[in-house]
This record gives structure tokens, C-alpha cells and sequence, in this order.
């Protein structure tokens, strides 16, 4: 098993530039997941990984071989694509061991690291079966029993659980989660679904339009985002966002107000303000909480109830929507005037340029 | 929906018209073979008078030196050869025009268009025929055959590799499949049904063809079962008989290969391998 390095990753078609400087190390046995939005690149990097698209520019490290003009199958990676690709003609058990059959694995022990992986997956009754006769979640099984077989150094993930139904992907979630653990492998998974990426992985990578946004922990992405982006994108339903106005700096906090929302210091990184700036304020719809004088007032337009949480959507004074997500059961009316109040510590201030204020970790 | 009249008159029409075009030649074809000289000359639907199929058989085989079976062994032989060699090549060209874009392609494809469309020039071809010194020669002939049927093939070929998703190539490659491996492991396999078409019509067309090795393949030892049946027709003298049993032996092994493969031909064969 080995760690990754992506060392200034550039990849062009033509005159477009999809991928623009990737820089990125994974250490051995991380899960690490990019996600972003479609067309972001986060298949075009893991497929250059893979070694079915060329690097224009940088280089790619697997272990500590340079492996930029390394052939697919000399890379020790294996893929799951995101509509299996199962070989329809095969069975199962031919299926997972056709890898071996190319690279001449004798017979029984091609047989025994077959049935070891659908021992792994629990799919040894369906070894005799085509993938025409399996359900969506046994193919994705089978997908990945072929790549464990390989006994690769780094698992690539397709967004394989896209074309799961809901219930499935839970499951297959955590069958994935499952594995990682008991084979302690390098992990890239490619997602555009925040709650995968938020559950499975060790590392985020988190791209938008060819470039890293910002890499973290889960976690650390969720509290503590870099840009505007990265915040809009982690959590769902997604931050809240609006325009306020510097009223008054102090070392570590920003005091801030705007139409929508009264005066309310926020700990932030105070060193590029001045009274007068526009900023952004964004707070998370879970942070809000409903109390009589709290500093957000708005009008209920829609009410989703969930049966554990609401889901509450907000017109505010200027006219901005605002989603607030309330815990239990709430029965609130269509029109009916709703104030709320977060912890201003949640609250996160974004400068012009969109970058966050963060307060420096200590 | 209830038929109506209108709709049960008009299908007997069409089978009537079906059977009169496709069945009672043949039937007279079968009926002639039974029938002696005389008879025959006669060519009329009469029953008839006495058995002489086996006679006739006997006839048709022995004329000319045995020339029957020579015939059978040269047909079959061009025939299997050409078919084998046309599906082989044309699914390579067929695979890489659908998945390689180059700035050939166009070319390449205004080629193929342009084979299917031209028609041959035989005196020409004989020349370089000649010149290579493939000119009645078995070879020289079923590479013609190749190349008169190759464009068909390719378009057929072309259109349904098409259909298998790339992402089989790519994870074909990723478990070390090297190019042919990827052609004859998992693309040529799942290509079967339009296999199989092509084999029935390329083999019959092959089969039966009377005019390239009448221009290309001169010569006794050359025969092939088509020429056979100038053995029994001439311009004063032509023996019915004979040569309605030629007809019917002829015709036998395309419609061994089309009823045996017929089965074959079963759809769908990627379903299951994409979701979606």
C-alpha cells in the first residue's frame, strides 16, 4: 500500500484548461474524497490518476514512482466506475478474476483470491451468475470485488454510488466505510454528494472549475471553510449567506449589521477591516435557533416538516431567502413573522474577495 | 381489436402472393428433380412418371470428371476463408473508427462509402490480379471476396460497437488488457448477434455468387457450384432434369447455414452490463 503526490497537476483540451495546478499529497491508507459540483474536474483528475487520461503538466507520484507515462495496469490501481462496467459476456467469477487471467495467475490461486473477495462482499452465491441477473447494489459488489482482487496499492472510487437508490446507498456507504477499515487501504473516491464526502472520508479535497478550494478534515471544512465556496458547498442545507456592513473593529471580532440582521460582533480575523467595508455573513440554517428578540427577523414562505427537524424557508426585510432548520416538530403558518438567533462564534465573515475571516487557531 | 374484413382479405392476399413468389419456385425446382429427360423438357408442374432423383443425383455428380465435388470443396473453402478473414478484419476497422478520433477518420470513412458505392472495374482488377500473380488462383479469389464485402461489414460493425459503452474499455485496460485483448476478449464477444448476421449474409451471398469466379477464377480445376450449372445448359441441348438437381444441391448449404444460425442470433447481449 502507498500514498499518493500530485505535484502541479495541469490538464488541457485543447485551448481549455480543465484541471489548473493540482497540488495534493495522500498519505497511505487515507480516504480521501474530491467533491464539487459537475464539470468541476474531479473525474478528469481521478481518470489522470488512473491513467486513462494523459497529464499535460505536473507530475504524478504512486508510492515513489513518477508514474506520469506509466500504463494503467503497471500504476497497482484499481477503479470502480459509476456504471460498474461489468463484462456482460462473463459470470461473476470471471468477471473479478479476469485481471488475474490477463497476468497469467495460476489457476488455484486465482480461484482462491476470487472467492477470498466475494467472502470480503459477501457474494458467494452469486459467483455462477451474469451481471444481467443481478440487482443494481450486487453489480456495484461485484465492481468492487474486481478491483480488491487486484490487490491494488490505491482504490479509485467513480461515484459509484450515483446510480443506487437511496436506501441502497446508504447501505453500500457503509459497506465502503467497512472495507476501508479491514483492508486499511489508499482510498480516492469522487463524489458530487457532501454527505458521502462528509462520512467516508479521512481528507476532503474540495475543487471548483479545476482548482483545489480548499483540502481538510470533514470537520475542519464544515467549522472552519477557507472561501465562500467551500462554505456554500459543505452542508446541507446549505449556508446562509448575506450582505452586512463594518460598524466597528476590535482585535479579534468584527461588528457587523445590515438591514436583515442587527448589530451582532462576530469573532473573526480583524486585521484587513475597516468600518464601512462590506462583508458577507453566513451562518448554517442548523445554527439558528428561534428566540423573541433574536437578531433575524423574517417572514415564513415555506415550511417542510421532516417529522425530527423543519425545514423553515425565511423572506427577509431586503427580501433575501434564508433556509433555518429547527429541531422536532415545529407548526408554524405560511406569512407568520419568525425571529431568530445564532451563537455570533458560529458566525462566519467573508471578504470582498470571498475568502473567510477566520479566527487564527491558537 | 377485432380484425376486420378488410384486414383478413388483405393478409391472405399477401400470403398468397408471398407463397406464389417465394414457394412454387421452388417446389418446381424439387418436382423437376424427380422427373427423367423427356419429362423434364417439358416444364410443366406435371407429377412425375417415375422416381429418377437418385439417377439424376448420380448424373449431376459424376459429370465432367467429378466436377461436383471439386466445385463444393472450392465454394466452400472461398466461402468459409472470406467470411472468417471479413468478420475478423472488419470489426478491427469497425472498433477502432468507433473509438479512436483521429483526423483520418473522415478519409478513412469516404473510403469505405466509396467502396460500397463504385462499382468494380474487372478488367482492371484482373490486370493487377495478373501483375500479382493471383489470377485464378483460390487466394487470389478470396481476397477479392474480402474486398468486394469488406465496406458493408465495416458500416455494420462500425454502428454497433458504437453501442458498447467505453467505460468496458477502460476497465478492461485497468485489469492489464493490452489492445487485442480488449478487441477479442471483451469487445468481439458481445458483438456476437451482428456476428452472426453478417456470417448468414456474407456466407450466402459468397456462396452464391456466379460472376467474380466466372471473371476471376477460370479454369475446370477452378469450378465453384455456381459455374456447375453450365454444365447442363447449352444452346440447342439442356438437359431440365440435371440441371433443376444442380439447382436443389446448391441450395442446400445456404439453407443449412441459415437455419443453424438463425437460433444464433439472440438481442441484447449488453443488457445488464451498464445500469441505465
Amino acid at each position: 500500500m502507498a500514498g499518493l503526490e500530485l505535484k502541479n497537476i495541469q490538464k488541457t483540451y485543447g485551448k481549455v484548461e480543465v484541471i489548473k495546478g493540482v497540488n495534493l499529497t495522500v498519505e497511505n491508507g487515507e480516504f480521501v474524497v474530491f467533491v464539487g459540483p459537475s464539470g468541476c474536474g474531479k473525474s478528469t483528475l481521478l481518470r489522470m490518476i488512473a491513467g486513462l487520461e494523459d497529464i499535460t503538466a505536473g507530475e504524478l507520484y504512486i508510492g515513489d514512482k513518477l508514474c506520469n507515462a506509466v500504463e494503467p495496469r503497471d500504476r497497482s490501481i484499481a477503479m470502480v466506475f459509476q456504471s460498474y462496467a461489468l463484462y456482460p459476456h462473463m459470470t461473476v467469477y470471471d468477471n473479478v478474476g479476469f485481471g488475474l487471467k490477463l497476468a497469467r495467475t495460476p489457476k488455484d490461486i486465482r480461484d482462491q483470491k476470487i472467492r477470498e473477495a466475494a467472502r470480503i462482499l459477501k457474494m458467494e452465491h452469486l459467483l455462477d451468475r451474469k451481471p444481467g441477473q443481478l440487482s443494481g447494489g450486487q453489480r456495484q459488489r461485484v465492481a468492487i470485488g474486481r478491483a480488491i482482487v487486484r490487490q491494488p496499492e490505491v482504490f479509485l472510487f467513480d461515484e459509484p454510488l450515483s446510480n443506487l437508490d437511496a436506501a441502497l446507498r446508504v447501505d453500500t456507504r457503509m459497506e465502503i466505510a467497512k472495507l476501508h477499515a479491514d483492508l486499511g487501504a489508499t482510498m480516492i473516491y469522487v463524489t458530487h454528494d457532501q454527505v458521502e464526502a462528509m462520512t467516508l472520508a479521512d481528507k476532503i479535497v474540495v475543487l471548483d472549475a479545476g482548482v483545489v478550494q480548499q483540502v481538510g478534515s470533514p470537520i475542519e471544512l464544515y467549522q472552519r471553510p477557507t472561501n465562500l465556496f467551500v462554505a456554500g458547498f459543505i452542508g446541507s442545507p446549505k449556508m446562509n449567506f448575506v450582505e452586512v456592513t463594518v460598524e466597528a473593529v476590535e482585535t479579534d471580532a468584527i461588528v457587523v449589521s445590515s438591514k436583515d440582521v442587527a448589530r451582532v460582533r462576530v469573532p473573526a480575523n480583524a486585521s484587513t477591516a475597516k468600518p464601512g467595508d462590506k462583508l458577507t455573513l453566513g451562518l448554517r440554517p442548523h445554527d439558528l435557533i428561534p428566540a423573541k428578540n433574536g437578531a433575524i427577523v423574517g417572514r415564513v414562505s415555506l415550511v417542510e416538516r421532516l417529522g425530527n427537524e423543519t425545514i423553515v424557508n425565511l423572506e427577509l426585510a431586503s427580501g433575501a431567502a434564508w433556509l433555518a432548520v429547527l429541531e422536532g416538530d415545529q407548526a408554524l403558518r405560511i406569512g407568520e413573522s419568525l425571529a431568530l438567533a445564532a451563537d455570533p462564534a458560529k458566525a462566519i465573515l467573508f471578504d470582498k474577495a470571498g475568502q473567510a475571516l477566520l479566527v487564527p487557531l491558537a | 381489436m377485432k380484425t376486420s374484413r378488410a384486414s383478413i382479405i388483405g393478409g391472405t392476399a399477401a400470403i398468397a402472393a408471398t407463397f406464389v413468389v417465394f414457394v412454387i419456385p421452388f417446389l418446381f425446382i424439387i418436382l423437376m428433380a424427380f422427373k427423367d429427360r423427356q419429362q423434364s423438357a417439358l416444364r410443366d408442374f406435371s407429377w412425375p412418371t417415375g422416381f429418377h432423383l437418385w439417377d439424376n443425383l448420380y448424373e449431376v455428380i459424376k459429370t465432367r470428371n467429378w466436377m461436383m465435388i471439386t466445385a463444393f470443396i472450392n465454394s466452400s473453402l472461398i466461402t468459409v476463408v472470406s467470411v472468417t478473414l471479413l468478420i475478423v478484419f472488419a470489426a478491427m476497422v469497425g472498433f477502432v473508427l468507433a473509438r479512436r478520433k483521429t483526423r483520418f477518420n473522415g478519409l478513412i470513412e469516404f473510403l469505405i462509402l466509396a467502396g460500397l458505392m463504385i462499382p468494380p472495374a474487372v478488367v482492371p482488377t484482373i490486370w493487377l490480379l495478373q501483375g500479382l500473380k493471383l489470377f485464378g488462383t483460390l487466394h487470389g479469389m478470396i481476397l477479392i471476396q474480402v474486398a468486394y464485402n469488406l465496406p458493408f461489414s465495416i458500416i455494420l460493425y462500425r454502428a454497433f460497437i458504437a453501442t458498447i459503452p467505453r467505460e468496458l474499455d477502460e476497465a478492461a485496460v485497468i485489469d492489464g488488457a493490452r489492445p487485442f485483448d480488449v478487441f477479442f476478449r471483451v469487445v468481439l464477444p458481445l458483438l456476437w448477434p451482428v456476428t452472426v448476421t453478417n456470417i448468414v449474409v456474407q456466407s450466402v451471398g459468397i456462396f452464391n455468387d456466379f460472376t467474380n469466379p466466372l471473371y476471376y477464377l477460370p479454369g475446370n480445376a477452378n469450378a465453384t457450384v455456381q459455374l456447375t450449372l453450365y454444365n447442363f445448359q447449352s444452346q440447342f441441348n439442356t438437359a431440365y432434369n440435371l440441371l433443376f438437381t444442380n439447382i436443389l444441391l446448391i441450395t442446400i448449404p445456404p439453407l443449412i447455414v441459415f437455419m443453424f444460425f438463425n437460433r444464433q442470433i439472440v438481442a441484447g447481449m449488453t443488457a445488464g452490463a451498464v445500469k441505465g
